[in-house]
């Protein structure tokens, strides 16, 4: 069956690769912290400890120790001791093994900054706002900027000597410094809109009216600080591509036969896509990336915001989590933009292979 | 029948360019197309054949602009008709091209049969997906290709020669009067480029098309496929004869220099090397009031820069040349007897 | 070739510029007193004609900071860009000119350090250093994590080269791969692996100032990112001084800004030579 469909071949083929990446990244997600000394029950104990005695402290340290699995367990849930007493750190292998069983129960341990809190709680808390600036900023911004980028290629003239300049300038700007001008600008200076946060203080987090009114309102500048750059990035590389498609033998030959300009344009629009959508698959991660960093500039209770705090309390912990969550919302996007360039690209439609 | 299918009196065109300097590249043009002749035209790049082909066609887009003279199909003037109407009613309807590179301009993301309906669509609006498909299927069908499984297919997945008898069959959808077929056969191979030329033979037959233009630069082509033969030069036609005639016994000294040249490895031919033409084409923006390839000419006379050049009929064929009917035998190497 | 650069409008300006801050960085620092070190006066003081951008969050004087953190910065992006220059171009030159195995696996490589983003690898290893992270460190990782973009768009191009008469000719003459990659692929893509190496080099200032700014960056020194961290951290940017963040941000965009133009321009240069 897969053999009369090579979409599917393709889709399932992705899927495959995409699976292979996570694994990986999952991997990386826990050698990488572990490489330097960092130990999270340190920094844990160095909170704690105070005015408790040594033997509490030592007691303290264990169950902290088993807690963050960095300790041998035996199977009745008591540490194992080597003949002077001590517990037995746990090895590497099974220390992974541990982390592979603690992610596909869900559970992400515990945060160290914020004792006793969990990680999944406090991810759980701050995914939504991410999900909620990014995807619709990304996705729009990239539906816009090309559009503007083919209007651009298309009308020529006054339009694109005035736009090309400022798509470019806006593509250059990283997004934070947007996200520092707009707050200066707007909210500092001008006072129109807020600084800071996600909603007014004192609302709960509810799905009341005036809570998604305050929101909405809180949302605009950090939108606007991604939008803007995504926006001028798609343009500039539609205009080019448009250009480069408005110049080819088959619009010229559409031409001569009579075919009506609006579908030339479609042709045009179409063909011009397919690299733009590769383009995104290759951005996206950097994409995210900026767009964290964006939200931070506004203290925005997203995902941005609590890697930073985390960053601030050593909270290994609530950072392996977090960029663990990250790293499968990047390619489960990625996935998903391969899928659509699947079923747009008839090359795959024919039955080629697309190379990589 | 023998009223002109396409009738071109005294065309002009100029190209403005930004300094508003006018260009004549097609200074005067006047010919005839009845039903079942194969025109062939010949010349250098830049003796204005690719604006001449764009004037008849209607497509007057800026810089290119219309001077004077007409263009008639069928009787009826496509001078001055809107860009909406040339559209319509005349690109691909009354008058078809078979683009030079056919092999790209098949768009690559569109199914062929999709670009064949919209072909169909921007002449007759509104008509019925079905039913298009069935005349796509016949016509296609009807030229040679296994019609379901080319129309159901993308470009990338077609061969070089049926992609060209696609370029041809969609060309020639909507049974244009005039089809004009500009190096068909460049990029192909030399049994493919047969099939090509007999499918056009084909449709002139059949009665899909009624006239055609061919442009080529192999003499071989030119001489099995024309009737008859135009040779153009900075703009005019410099003799327009019949086959036999302009090939083998040009009266214009362009002509012989450009037969040739264009002279391919034939047998009988070996012996003879082809010249090439030493110069360039003049400058069309101030052109000199006489004969405009006197610069090159090899046997031009003292008068002929200055005296001007005007057609006339000449052994049964025009020819743009003062002292036409004594052009040395030695000019262009065609002539018997010389090597 | 070079010729034709000294005559773009756009090289020179962006050229112009890159050395513009060159010299703030390294010639300024001269002529000026800027003691970075000693405290002067309170927490983020407004700019004055004794210090013209104010103090920063520990009462330094932030000119002489910003000087500082701009040698750090571009130290750290230069060294990340040589780095992920020699890295990608080792890897994209054999992988385009071997084809075949290598090739897939190098480019299955690529592809996981492409989709991975950058900046989580970057989080994750940095905040494993902890008071290990020096300058030196930090452009090791940023460029060890960054090279993708440059394997990429080189092995492309070594590709096409592998078709080549004067390489086909060495191969059949016995000569090792290595010797061929040296002597017959490289010196073709000279000019193109500089103009990859000037975009490596303003991504990883990017992103310096982006780990920096998130709190990861050299745990020492200052660069133009960890001044931006101190603004977020004593809330600055609220309270309106303006001093405190726009002068490293502007920097930050003039400098990869500057080289951005520079490689826009040397591939209206080149490029038409490199293509087929």
């Amino acid at each position: 069956m897969l053999k009369e469909h090579p979409t599917l071949r393709h889709v399932f083929g992705r899927a495959g690769w995409y699976f292979l990446t996570f694994l990986v990244a999952g991997t990386l997600n826990f050698v990488l912290p572990r490489l330097g000394d960092a130990n999270p029950v340190d920094v844990v104990m160095s909170k704690v400890s105070g005015n408790i005695d040594a033997k509490t402290a030592r007691e303290k340290e264990e169950a902290y120790l088993k807690e963050f699995g960095l300790v041998e367990v035996d199977s009745a849930g008591k540490i194992v001791r080597d003949a002077g007493g001590k517990p037995v750190k746990a090895s590497i292998v099974s220390q992974f093994v541990n982390y592979v069983g603690m992610c596909l129960s869900g559970d992400f341990g515990t945060s160290i900054h914020q004792y006793p809190k969990k990680v999944g709680e406090i991810i759980k808390t701050a995914i939504p706002w991410t999900i909620a600036l990014q995807l619709p900023t990304i996705v729009f911004g990239w539906i816009i900027g090309n559009i503007l980028g083919a209007l651009a290629a298309y009308k020529r003239g006054v339009f694109d000597r005035l736009f090309y300049p400022l798509a470019l300038l806006a593509s250059a700007v990283p997004a934070f410094c947007f996200g520092i001008l707009l707050v200066y600008l707007f909210a500092i200076r001008l006072e129109w809109f807020p600084a800071a946060g996600g909603y007014s203080e004192g609302l709960t987090q509810t799905l009341s009216w005036e809570f998604i009114r305050s929101a909405s309102y809180y949302y605009l500048l950090p939108f606007l600080a991604i939008f803007i750059p995504v926006v001028g990035g798609q343009a500039i590389g539609m205009r080019s591509m448009c250009i480069y498609e408005l110049g080819t033998d088959y619009v010229k030959y559409a031409k001569l036969l009579g075919i009506k300009e609006n579908k030339i344009l479609f042709y045009m629009f179409r063909n011009a896509m397919l690299p733009q959508l590769t383009g995104l698959a290759l951005a996206l991660g950097a994409m995210v990336g900026g767009s964290l960093i964006a939200e931070i500039v506004f203290s925005y209770p997203g995902l941005g915001l609590t890697i930073l705090t985390a960053i601030q309390g050593n909270d290994y912990s609530v950072i392996t989590g977090a960029t663990l969550l990250l790293t499968v919302c990047v390619l489960v996007a990625n996935f998903s933009v391969d899928v659509l360039i699947g079923f747009l690209d008839p090359r795959v439609a024919a039955g080629i292979a697309r190379s990589e | 029948m023998s009223e002109p299918i396409l009738e071109v009196q005294d065309l002009r065109l100029h190209y403005l360019t930004r300094f508003g300097e006018k260009i004549h590249a097609v200074d005067g043009v006047t010919f005839e197309l009845k039903k079942g002749e194969i025109l062939g035209i010949a010349g250098e790049s830049g003796c204005g054949k690719t604006t001449l082909v764009s004037g008849l066609l209607g497509l007057y887009i800026p810089p290119l602009h219309h001077t004077s003279g007409d263009v008639r199909i069928e009787g009826k003037s496509i001078i001055g008709m809107g860009v909406e109407r040339n559209r319509k009613e005349v690109l691909g309807q009354k008058i078809a091209m078979i683009p030079q590179g056919a092999l790209n301009s098949l768009n690559p993301t569109r199914k062929v049969k999709d670009l064949a309906t919209d072909m169909i669509l921007a002449h007759e609006e509104g008509a019925d997906r079905k039913v298009v498909y069935d005349r796509l299927r016949e016509r296609f069908g009807r030229i040679g290709l296994d019609a379901e499984h080319v129309l159901n297919s993308y470009p990338v997945a077609l061969p070089a020669g049926t992609k060209q008898r696609v370029v041809i069959g969609i060309s020639t959808l909507m049974n244009p009067k005039v089809v004009i077929a500009d190096e068909p056969t460049s990029a192909l191979d030399v049994s493919t480029q047969k099939a090509v030329i007999r499918l056009l033979f084909e449709l002139l037959d059949q009665g899909i098309v009624s006239s055609m233009l061919f442009i080529t630069h192999e003499l071989p082509l030119l001489r099995h496929v024309s009737s008859r033969i135009a040779v153009m030069y900075a703009g005019e036609f410099v003799e327009h004869g019949t086959t036999e005639q302009v090939i083998f016994d040009g009266r214009q000294p362009y002509t012989r220099a450009l037969m040739g040249s264009m002279l391919s490895a034939e047998p009988g031919q070996k012996s003879k090397k082809p010249i090439a033409i030493e110069g360039a084409p003049p400058n069309l923006a101030k052109p000199i009031a006489g004969c405009r390839f006197a610069e090159r000419c090899p046997v031009a006379r003292l008068d002929c820069p200055t005296t001007k050049q005007v057609l006339r009929i000449v052994e049964g064929r025009e020819v743009r040349c003062k002292y036409a009917e004594s052009t040395p035998q030695t000019v262009g190497n065609m002539g018997a007897g010389s090597t | 070739m070079f010729k034709g650069l000294l005559k773009s409008p756009a090289f020179l300006f962006g050229a112009g510029l890159f050395v513009l801050t060159l010299l703030v960085a390294f010639v300024a620092p001269v002529f000026m007193n800027l003691d970075a070190k000693t405290r002067v006066g309170l927490a983020y003081v407004a700019p004055s004609s004794a210090h013209w951008l104010g103090t920063d969050h520990l009462g330094l004087d932030m000119l002489s900071r910003l000087v500082a953190g701009l040698r750090s910065s571009l130290y750290v992006g230069f060294l990340a860009g040589i780095v992920a220059t020699i890295v990608g171009t080792l890897i994209g030159v054999y992988g385009g000119y071997k084809g075949g195995l290598l090739d897939d696996i190098l480019t299955v490589l690529t592809n996981l350090f492409l989709v991975i983003p950058q900046l989580i690898v970057l989080i994750l290893l940095s905040a494993s250093l902890q008071e290990g992270r020096s300058r030196t460190l930090i452009a090791l990782i940023i460029g060890m994590t960054g090279w993708t973009w440059s394997a990429r768009a080189v092995r492309a191009q070594a590709s096409t080269l592998r078709s080549r008469d004067h390489v086909s000719l060495a191969r059949i003459n016995g000569y090792s791969t290595l010797g061929i990659v040296v002597l017959h692929i490289l010196p073709y893509l000279l000019s193109y692996v500089f103009m990859v190496f000037i975009l490596q080099t303003a991504i990883a200032i990017l992103s310096e100032a982006t780990i920096s700014l998130l709190g990861l960056g050299p745990y020492d020194s200052v660069s133009l990112g960890t001044i931006l961290n101190d603004a977020i951290k004593s809330e600055a940017l609220l309270d309106g001084a303006w001093w405190a963040f726009f002068p490293p941000m502007i920097l930050v965009t003039v400098i990869a800004f500057s080289l951005y133009v520079v490689n826009t321009a040397m591939e209206g240069v080149f490029n038409p030579r490199l293509r087929k």
